[in-house]
């Protein structure tokens, strides 16, 4: 089995796969195919840690991927998903820069990563691609939160970046004591039910979840 | 005896559409014409009558015979059972898709040359999608071409790639949907239809009759299946024969068509699954599947594999 993963190069599919499931959501017009994007790229994520758990044998590796899967995987897509019905946007109307221009620009973001991480550090072992797909979902991440207007898309966008963090840490040390990634995983729960409800009164205070419409605060 | 691989193709190109039909009108539920029909149709049009408008030019008539052997000159240098191939030496990878683009460059000068709106829309329909698929399924051949150490097809499909690496597999998907644009498939073209307002290579051919139409829609469907045995060829090379015993050609024919099928099921099921897009919409897709050639191009350079 251990072989099998060796011979099809499963971890770099699998990480490749949360590269692209980050690089879709750019594409993405519907907000609920941005938090479907989401979702695929939790449960990869999560496959990843019980893949690698699997290879080098840690116990509480397991319980990482699980507690990602249940956490990151279900509760907040279906948290989402709520509030973006609630919102009753379903689409995303004129983000700053058109879909294919944002496609072409994360494909971009992905060769500066690859290409400045080609040297100077070394990661050997299990986790040598991995580095670079983490750093690349970060600037996705962030890429998304500026470019686009709707407050529950730079939610989305700040939960990508969210993820590429954690995979950079897992990357580096195959996972941190339990008690941190715990931490992290329940303040960013906590975090996206605030940001959740803090976009659902935006709606309901400007009649619009667009954030240009924040600027009307000046005095 | 190899040599003549290439009679594959054109021989049973129009049988590879038949069975696309069929399957397509199976899923949708529907009984669909026989797979032999292509044939019978491309046997009527031979037989009939040719009706040429007296304000063409020499283009018109020279554009179906241009069209048809650039097409039969890039299946001759494709291996298709056998590794040992005629033209060996000019098997390039870049050679085939400007072959092809010559083919093209001629139908879309046929379809402006009558003059009618229709074949004017469809030439700048073809081109405006063509420049977009073009560096596209360049790139998606050049992870391949890189792995093999050369962009000529014998060795890119003499080598013993592995389909399930990444990068090999995002240039799968994006050829894949080099595919679906040049063979003018959902959800780029509709295959089924004449005379919609949003038909792309249909409209360069509704000033043909008689014998060059079925000229030009058979090479439609010889290039549609060189298509399909350049991609089975790049990406899942397993089984080609290099040696000339007619026992293991026989055996790497069979494998081929079992190859060539599943492309077709393949094409069947995202034709019935997907809807048509808006023209405008397409340079999203075709984009989306450069960043896909980009990345694969990418993860090759990078990750070794």
């Amino acid at each position: 089995m251990k072989n099998w993963i060796q011979v099809f190069s499963v971890i770099d599919l699998v990480s490749v796969g949360i590269l692209l499931t980050a690089i879709a959501m750019n594409g993405m017009k519907r907000l609920e195919s941005c938090v479907k994007a989401y979702a695929v790229n939790s449960w990869l994520l999560s496959a990843l840690i019980a893949i690698v758990a699997f290879m080098i044998g840690e116990f509480h590796l397991y319980i990482a991927s699980l507690v990602t899967f249940l956490s990151k995987g279900i509760v907040i897509p279906i948290f989402l998903r709520k509030v973006v019905r609630e919102m009753k946007v379903t689409h995303e109307i004129e983000p700053y820069i058109s879909n294919a221009l944002s496609l072409t620009i994360s494909g971009i973001l992905v060769a500066i990563v690859y290409a400045s991480l080609k040297e100077g550090i070394f990661v050997t072992g299990l986790s040598r691609n991995v580095l670079q797909i983490s750093l690349a979902v970060i600037l996705i991440g962030l890429f998304a939160m500026i470019t686009r207007r709707k407050a529950i898309t730079q939610v989305i966008g700040l939960l990508f970046m969210e993820n590429g963090l954690f995979l950079a840490g897992f990357s580096l040390t195959y996972g941190m004591p339990m008690i941190i990634e715990l931490g992290v995983l329940f303040d960013m729960l906590m975090g996206v039910i605030i940001l959740g409800i803090f976009a659902v009164q935006i709606r309901r205070a400007f009649a619009s979840s667009d954030l240009d419409k924040l600027t009307i605060l000046k005095g | 005896m190899e040599y003549l691989q290439f009679l594959i193709i054109i021989i049973l190109s129009p049988l590879v559409n038949g069975i696309i039909k069929k399957l397509k009108a199976n899923m949708q539920g529907r009984v669909g014409p026989g797979i032999l029909q292509p044939y019978f149709d491309l046997t009527r049009l031979f037989k009939k009558d040719m009706v040429v408008s007296h304000v063409t030019s020499w283009v018109s008539r020279l554009t179906p015979y241009i069209v048809f052997s650039s097409t039969v000159a890039a299946t001759m240098v494709v291996p298709v059972v056998s590794n040992n191939v005629a033209f060996s030496t000019i098997a390039d990878l870049i050679a085939i898709v400007y072959i092809l683009g010559l083919g093209r460059f001629f139908m879309a000068l046929g379809g402006l040359d009558a003059g009618t709106a229709f074949g004017g829309e469809g030439s700048s329909r073809e081109v405006t999608v063509a420049v977009l698929v073009e560096p596209m399924m360049m790139l998606a051949l050049f992870t391949p071409a890189i792995s093999a150490g050369s962009t000529n097809l014998l060795k890119v499909s003499g080598q013993e790639v592995a389909l399930y690496t990444p990068s090999h597999l995002l240039a799968f998907s994006a050829f894949l949907v080099a595919i679906i644009a040049e063979t003018g498939r959902i959800p780029v073209d509709n295959p089924d239809t004449h005379l919609e307002l949003t038909m792309i290579h249909e409209g360069m051919l509704l000033e043909y009759s008689g014998r060059y139409l079925a000229l030009m829609e058979w090479a439609h469907y010889i290039k549609q299946m060189l298509l399909f045995t350049l991609a089975v060829d790049i990406f899942f090379p397993a089984g080609i024969t290099s040696s000339g015993d007619p026992l293991s050609i026989v055996i790497s024919t069979g494998i081929y068509l079992l190859k060539v099928l599943f492309m077709a099921f393949l094409m069947a099921i995202i034709e019935s699954t997907r809807a048509k897009m808006r023209f405008f919409q397409l340079p999203s897709l075709l984009g989306g599947a450069f960043v896909l050639a980009l990345l694969s191009l990418l993860s090759y350079v990078m990750m070794g594999r």
